[in-house]
């Protein structure tokens, strides 16, 4: 061991014992340092090739160069923290103001800093704590992550998390926790747990094992929630399925849908596909271009169906519009209820109900009731008016009642 | 590093020329267009001389374009690149669906 007043240096293979050092630490490859007591680094400390520190470091900054630096126990630098074509492995805690780390960075205790970059991959045994935590590879955590960024490029797999935005180039896995602003995930996302978020943008699939309470949802491709969801809006490419209950302003499917539970939209559902919800489904505008099933549909203004609509209970709305060729199976309530040429229908109730020509509906319940030419309809039971076109076809003659019946929904 | 393995999805999935693509297209990516080959190489976990024939391959198509950043050369990802991305997320996302999808087919086929 060479020593002068501003620098301390370990040659090449060295073998040392060192407590506090007042200037900089120089060690050359293959050393290995003890501490005695706790190695104390006024200045800069900086190894050239692979090194082992047992015990203890604390130093202004460190910089690792061409191979790995292993401290078995804590390792803390007011400054930086740098890996030039280089890992660092910590046994203990971690902190550095600012850690910039070419390779991989791998902490067995709590890490804390400002900033984390790191190259290759950071691993982490327990908490992490930072403003900003950058990866380009993968970035596994065991504990707590507390940051207001984390971005990588390629993985990240961490358990509890309690961040502002987190963006991942592919995978995104994580317990739960919560997500202030913005989650953006090019590939995939999963959640064990339940999570709460601000924005869920996910290129490919997105995977919430718990509920999921948060802003808006964008999804690519297929989203999966276990349990059940809260949101503002939600709008899935592809595929997608709520295994409980679904609670949102607005709501748009491309693709499939499925809810295990009810559906609540406080504004307007668009299905280009299809969807099915197991109980019931309420919203203020509906618009089906393929096919939806529920137990009951309940729309406070229009429901309008280009494909196929099936409920149990009924679809109630105060203006339902069957369009062409379409198809509900299930009573129908309006309002008022326009049912398009060559459509079916079950029962339908309303205040006005036109059925268009070459439709067919088994049976009317309504004040006013106009059939024309073409359609067919087993049965009309009306308290004001019927109009049936020349070729209208009614299985029985129209019946005028004082009261009509209870209506279903 | 995208291994294939999905959080706890079962055993790593052997990767494709296409998963090796998107790894590299990621890593790249997350650089905003200073991506050093050694940053890639270690993003990427791949090893320098291996990633260079995959990102000339990469430049080739199209994917990436390269330039110099203080003498040394550093990659970006092209608008190509990102609509390779995002078609080969899409269709994985499918594809996990498909392969998760209960026997009544509900969340596994387009409707």
């Amino acid at each position: 061991m060479v020593s002068s007043m501003s620098e301390t240096r370990v040659p090449r293979g060295g073998r040392v014992r060192l407590g506090a050092v007042e200037g900089d630490l120089r060690a050359e490859e293959n050393t290995r340092i003890e501490a005695d007591g706790k190695i104390s680094v006024a200045g800069a400390a900086r190894f050239d090739g692979n090194a082992e520190v047992v015990g203890d470091l604390e130093c202004r900054s460190l910089t690792a160069a061409d191979g790995t630096v292993r401290v078995t126990g804590n390792l803390s630098a007011a400054e930086t923290v740098r890996g030039e074509d280089a890992s660092i492995e910590v046994g203990g805690t971690f902190h550095a103001r600012r850690t910039d780390v070419d390779r991989g960075l791998r902490v067995e205790g709590a890490a804390t800093g400002e900033e984390f970059e790191v190259g290759g991959i950071l691993e982490g045994g327990d908490t992490l704590s930072a403003a900003k935590v950058s990866v380009g590879g993968k970035f596994h955590l065991a504990g707590k992550l507390s940051a207001r960024s984390v971005e990588a490029g390629g993985s990240v797999d961490v358990a509890d998390v309690e961040l502002e935005s987190l963006e991942a180039g592919g995978l995104i896995h994580l317990r739960g926790g919560s997500v202030s602003r913005s989650i953006e995930v090019g590939g995939r996302f999963v959640a064990e747990e339940s999570l709460t978020f601000g924005s869920l943008e996910a290129g490919g699939t997105a995977e919430l094992k718990g509920d999921g309470k948060g802003g808006s949802v964008e999804v690519g491709g297929v989203l999966t929630v276990r349990g059940n969801l809260a949101f503002s809006s939600l709008e899935v490419g592809g595929l997608g399925s709520i295994g409980g209950d679904g609670t949102g302003e607005s709501f748009e499917v491309g693709g499939k849908f499925h809810v295990g539970g009810s559906l609540r939209v406080s504004r307007g559902i668009e299905i280009g596909g299809s969807m099915d919800v197991k109980n019931d489904l309420t919203a203020d505008r509906l618009e089906i271009g393929g096919e939806v099933t529920a137990r009951s549909a309940v729309v406070a203004a229009t429901a309008e169906v280009g494909g196929r609509v099936r409920t149990e209970i009924g679809l109630k709305a105060t203006r339902v519009v069957l369009q062409r060729k379409s198809r509900a199976v299930g009573p129908i309530v309006g309002g008022t209820v326009e049912i398009g040429d060559k459509a079916r229908a079950e029962d339908v109730y309303g205040d006005a109900v036109e059925v268009g020509e070459k439709a067919e509906v088994r049976r009317i319940f309504a004040a006013r009731v106009r059939v024309r030419d073409g359609a067919s309809v087993d049965e009309i039971s009306y308290t004001e008016s019927v109009d049936l076109d020349a070729r209208a076809h009614v299985g029985a003659s129209p019946k005028k009642v004082t009261a009509l019946p209870t209506f279903p929904l | 590093m995208l291994n294939g393995r999905e959080g706890n999805a079962g055993p790593p999935r052997r990767r494709e020329v296409s998963d090796l693509y998107a790894t590299v297209l990621e890593v790249v990516k997350h650089y905003h267009g200073a991506a050093r080959i050694t940053r890639v190489s270690y993003g990427a976990g791949m090893p320098v001389d291996r990633l260079r024939v995959l990102v000339d391959r990469l430049v080739a198509l199209g994917l990436l374009k390269s330039e110099e950043l203080d003498g040394r050369p550093v990659y970006e990802i092209t608008a190509r690149g990102q609509e390779f991305l995002d078609v080969y997320w899409k269709l994985r996302g499918y594809v996990d669906g498909l392969e998760r999808a209960p026997p009544d087919g509900r969340t596994g086929r387009r409707g």
